[in-house]
């Protein structure tokens, strides 16, 4: 399977600290990508270097390049505009537009230029369709997104997300202020994105990263420490720091 | 300070080496008595059984109840689920001790045919091999349960050995044929106890570097 996405010796400073140091590790096409590691460990910052979240923030650099396709996405003239259409972001908090929920699966279509009504219309149902989200919102798509269920709602973003048909999901603790049946669904969810994206999961939970990922990198203090895959994370780490984090024998 | 998770892991070895010793017990005293004709003892090991058999549903009941509330990962997760198959190993050489020492009960203190030298020495490595296996997790070494794997040869040369001679015999004295066979299942049964040690130290080994070693020979 292709590398999708390879970071290359990243650092990411805000102002003269480095977040994320020399961080080398590549994701497969089609592959569910964990992070994991205490807070402040620098999982977050690396995964907002993907779509060059970070750039606002005054002050930030980065050093080392990442590739997406094998293009460079730090490249001076790369199109960040574009970078975010095909990388796209769910949050921990669901951040719903205040319009209804077509609105909030079509604004994105719409400000990327798609105009024909029939065509939005047929992106909002397969969005919704595959997020699971239709059954429940098919005969209210004009009620307002803000009343649906905090669980709803997230689902509603992961569409909004899928709606411009992007390339990669960076997903940043997307379960984490969600009962654990909207938690299983966002879950599930992941696993059946995985067919058409790559995704790339900040989660706190371990036995999330476990049930979701193919892959897993325990970040340390800004540092990689080890990627692998989840099963040998989870049963048979290579490094020591590695297996006391998982087992919960640090700090 | 120990977290929960560490007491509860604890509790569970402690436990697995309680029933090891149980286990070892019975089969040095189930041969000791087939060995003297003593009945009495045979009995005790027989009692014995069942309180090997309680820890088993103790052991399992507290591995279950770890795995659903504390999500053992890693070398936690190895462990536990080594002392769930270990446990069941460790039941399985209790009831093989036991049939030995059911073979001394029927044998009703008859004198022996000979005097036993073979199935004392199996039982004498069987109870190395478990010691071994167990020293193996304390020390945290998995060259010394590979070591106790390998004494297992031994173990089907001695009962191979033990089967020859006994069959022999019978041919040349059909009376003693149901003392031989009693001899020849007690051999047996120490053949497989060489094999269940073998299993506890291959649990142990995969506890300890997290690779399974079963069937690799074959």
């Amino acid at each position: 399977m292709e590398n999708k996405i390879q970071a290359n010796n990243l650092t990411f400073y805000y102002g003269d600290v480095p977040a994320v140091r020399d961080v080398s590790l590549s994701v497969k096409k089609n592959s569910v990508l964990a992070l994991i590691g205490p807070s402040g460990c620098g999982k977050s910052t690396f995964l907002r270097c993907i779509n060059r979240m970070n750039d606002i923030i005054p002050g930030s650099r980065a050093e080392g390049d990442i590739l997406i396709d094998g293009e460079s996405i730090y490249h001076r003239k790369y199109d960040v505009t574009g970078l975010r259409r095909r990388v796209g972001m769910v949050f921990q908090k669901s951040n719903p537009f205040p319009k209804s929920i077509f609105e909030n699966i079509a604004y994105g279509l719409k400000i990327n230029g798609v105009r024909d009504r029939y065509e939005i219309e047929g992106i909002v149902d397969s969005s919704l369709k595959s997020t699971g989200l239709w059954e429940e919102v098919k005969d209210r798509l004009g009620e307002s997104a803000m009343g649906l269920s905090g669980g709803q709602q997230q689902r509603l973003c992961i569409a909004r997300t899928i709606a411009v048909q992007p390339e990669i999901i960076l997903m940043d603790e997307p379960a984490s202020a969600l009962d654990p049946i909207s938690t299983q669904k966002i879950e599930e969810l992941i696993q059946d994105l995985k067919a058409n994206y790559t995704i790339v999961i900040v989660t706190h939970n371990m036995q999330q990263a476990a049930r979701v990922s193919d892959y897993t990198a325990f970040f340390y203090l800004g540092e990689l420490i080890e990627v692998n895959g989840t099963e040998k994370i989870f049963t048979r780490p290579d490094l020591q720091m590695t297996e006391n984090y998982i087992t919960g024998k640090f700090g | 300070m120990t977290t929960h998770l560490e007491q509860e892991l604890e509790a569970i070895k402690r436990r697995v080496f309680e029933m090891a010793d149980l286990a070892i017990e019975s089969v040095a005293k189930a041969v000791e008595s087939l060995k003297k004709g003593d009945t009495r003892a045979a009995k005790e090991i027989v009692g014995n059984d069942s309180r090997l058999d309680r820890l088993e549903v103790e052991i399992d009941e507290e591995c279950i109840r770890l795995l659903v509330t504390r999500q053992p990962a890693a070398v936690d997760l190895r462990f536990v689920l080594a002392m769930l198959k270990i446990n069941t190993d460790l039941e399985r050489i209790g009831d093989l001790a036991s049939n030995i020492a059911c073979e001394t009960i029927r044998q009703e203190g008859r004198p022996s045919l000979k005097p036993l030298v073979d199935i004392p020495r199996m039982s004498e490595i069987a109870v190395r091999m478990i010691r071994g296996a167990f020293q193996s997790m304390t020390e945290m070494n998995a060259e010394a349960a590979r070591v106790v794997i390998e004494s297992d040869r031994e173990m089907d040369d001695l009962n191979l050995q033990v089967y020859r001679e006994l069959f022999s015999y019978m041919a040349e004295k059909p009376e003693i044929i149901s003392q031989a066979l009693g001899l020849i299942m007690a051999a047996k049964a120490l053949e497989r106890i060489g094999d269940h040690a073998t299993n506890i130290a291959e649990r142990i080994i995969y506890y300890i570097e997290g690779i399974d070693i079963r069937h690799l020979e074959e």
